[in-house]
């Protein structure tokens, strides 16, 4: 029983630091900025912590402290161009700055170590300090969902002009929304850092981040719940179905195009919206004429 | 104490939408606008909030100016608006579209919104109560769960003027808020705009429907080819030769 469980504990690990990325991911998306830049600020949080630790000798959590603010400042220079765009050209420019950390780590060689990155990292995290970061993040993004501004990043999500009319400030909300997103990307990448010894530079990539949207996108976009459900199916499937472990990427492919299709809002999502719509249809039929009268 | 357009103005190029338009709109009673399609309501209403900006003239809430400012800064000065197409957030149920009305009163520091605080908690938890017995108000308490996107649409026009109202402005503007509406929810909601007047809030009725602005404005003013051409007591505005020609059609005047 315990070897079986052991033999699961790499899996575990992998889940919750994903979970932690989708919900930097979530965040932001939540307060209706398009960004696809979070494993670009994973990135900067994983060097921040890496070069720390290696380089200057720090104590891991410090370097985790300042892997968080590193996360959050990037992400608040970048918040100022992107503010002045929308939709798909947010997409578009924080691609363009994933692409730069990757150039950057491969060519500021005297401090990133280049194309062989950083190695050596000790390791100082484990699947228990995980599971506490774990639910800690799921604490957090709980208390802002109930809060004054899971409500404004609801609103300007749905629609900003309604958003602004009510007084919300928008520009001050969505960076807001990317600079708590970008300072839990730089935890999380700076968690990656201390549990897997090294840092390769073409780690944060392009399938990294096709994977994390992919957690959000197939779990759901405004629940609490999506990244849980879609992190644990997306990493489960491949081990669950061992023979299709080699056509992953296939999987994961022909998934999203089903789920986009089919539940747009996500398994989550449209599970609690089926559930909500039964509750409330249950107890529709005295009101059925009120809710469609006057 | 007014809402007071001054002198406003707007070109777009060499095309003039809004010349020299002056309009107050005292506090505790209903003023009308009005005018053909094409006399320039959208763009006073769309200057107004802070969508367009200004080419010339001063915008005023009591005594703050703004002409300039931002449309989240002008809700916090006292004005809030409901829109000509209806906009709620649909996939929000009834009660968190009004929530979100409450914005301008909400004081809790970021940090404790972020940590979920006590000072959060209480925050929401009395917004809710307040949400609520607005609900209450309106009839449609028994809705409150239900996904806003769903709604009839009358129900959908209550919901934005509640939320509008939940910011508790000074005052309001209605952007063609019966548009689309049938008699008997029309006079429901004159019933209702009265009320609101007489509990102090002046409104500002963008309205079609010359029926219904008469019924309720004490005054009213005329748009036509972005100036205005009459101004006064409803009877006599409607009577003015220059508002028939413009609305009628001059063969008729």
């Amino acid at each position: 029983m315990m070897n079986l469980l052991l033999g699961y504990q790499p899996l575990l690990d992998l889940f919750l630091l994903h979970l932690g990325l989708a919900y930097a991911q979530w965040l932001v998306l939540r307060a209706g900025v398009f960004s696809l830049g979070t494993v670009g600020l994973a990135a900067v949080g994983a060097y921040t912590g890496g070069i720390l630790v290696v380089t200057y000798g720090l104590p891991a959590p410090l370097a985790l402290i300042a892997s968080a603010l590193s996360g959050g400042l990037v992400a608040l220079a970048l918040s100022v161009p992107l503010a002045r765009l929308r939709g798909i050209y947010q997409a578009i420019a924080t691609v363009a700055f994933i692409q730069i950390v990757l150039s950057l780590n491969i060519y500021a060689t005297n401090v990133t170590g280049g194309a062989q990155g950083i190695t050596g990292i000790p390791k100082t995290v484990g699947t228990p300090l995980l599971l506490v970061a774990g639910a800690v993040t799921i604490y957090l993004m709980y208390a802002i969902t109930r809060s004054r501004l899971g409500r404004a990043f609801d609103a300007i999500r749905q629609n900003e002009a309604v958003a602004a009319s009510l007084g919300v400030s928008i520009v001050r909300h969505q960076t807001l929304a990317f600079v708590l997103s970008g300072a839990l990307a730089g935890v999380y990448g700076a968690l990656e850092a201390f549990h897997s010894y090294a840092l390769v530079p073409s780690q944060f990539g392009f399938p990294y981040l096709i994977a994390i949207l992919s957690y959000v996108v197939f779990g759901g976009r405004t629940s609490l719940w999506g990244p849980i459900v879609g992190t644990a199916v997306l990493i489960l499937l491949p081990e669950v179905v061992r023979p299709l472990a080699d056509a992953r990427m296939l999987v994961f492919g022909i998934l999203l195009i089903l789920t986009i299709n089919f539940l747009p809002k996500g398994i989550a999502d449209t599970l609690i919206e089926r559930a909500r719509g039964r509750r409330l249809g249950a107890r529709r039929p005295a009101e059925a004429d009120t809710a469609k009268g006057s | 104490m007014a809402l007071v357009l001054d002198n406003l103005s707007k070109r777009f190029g060499g095309v003039v939408a809004s010349e020299n338009v002056n309009i107050t709109v005292p506090k505790g009673k209903i003023t009308g606008l009005i005018g053909p399609n094409g006399a320039g309501k959208t763009t006073i209403v769309n200057m107004i909030t802070g969508m367009l900006a200004v080419s010339g003239g001063t915008i005023r809430v009591d005594d703050t100016d703004i002409t300039r400012a931002p449309a989240d800064q002008i809700c916090r000065a006292g004005l809030a608006r409901t829109f000509q197409n209806i906009r709620i957030l649909p996939e929000n149920s009834v009660l968190d579209n009004i929530l979100i009305g409450f914005h301008r009163h909400e004081r809790c520091s970021t940090l404790s919104a972020l940590l979920g605080l006590p000072a959060s908690r209480r925050e929401t938890a009395a917004m809710r109560a307040r949400a609520e017995a607005l609900l209450e108000r309106f009839g449609m308490r028994h809705l409150a769960e239900y996904p806003a996107g769903g709604l009839s649409y009358g129900h959908q026009r209550r919901v934005e003027m509640m939320r509008a109202l939940a910011s508790e402005p000074e005052y309001i503007l209605l952007d063609e808020p019966i548009a689309g509406m049938n008699d008997v929810e029309s006079d429901a909601l004159a019933v209702l705009f009265r009320d609101l007047a007489d509990s102090g809030i002046g409104i500002l009725l963008i309205e079609h429907n010359l029926r219904f602005v008469t019924r309720l404005c004490e005054h009213i003013y005329v748009l036509d080819g972005g100036r205005l051409i009459a101004e006064g007591a409803p009877e006599a505005v409607l009577s003015d030769p220059a508002v028939l020609t413009a609305y009628v059609g001059g063969e008729h005047a």
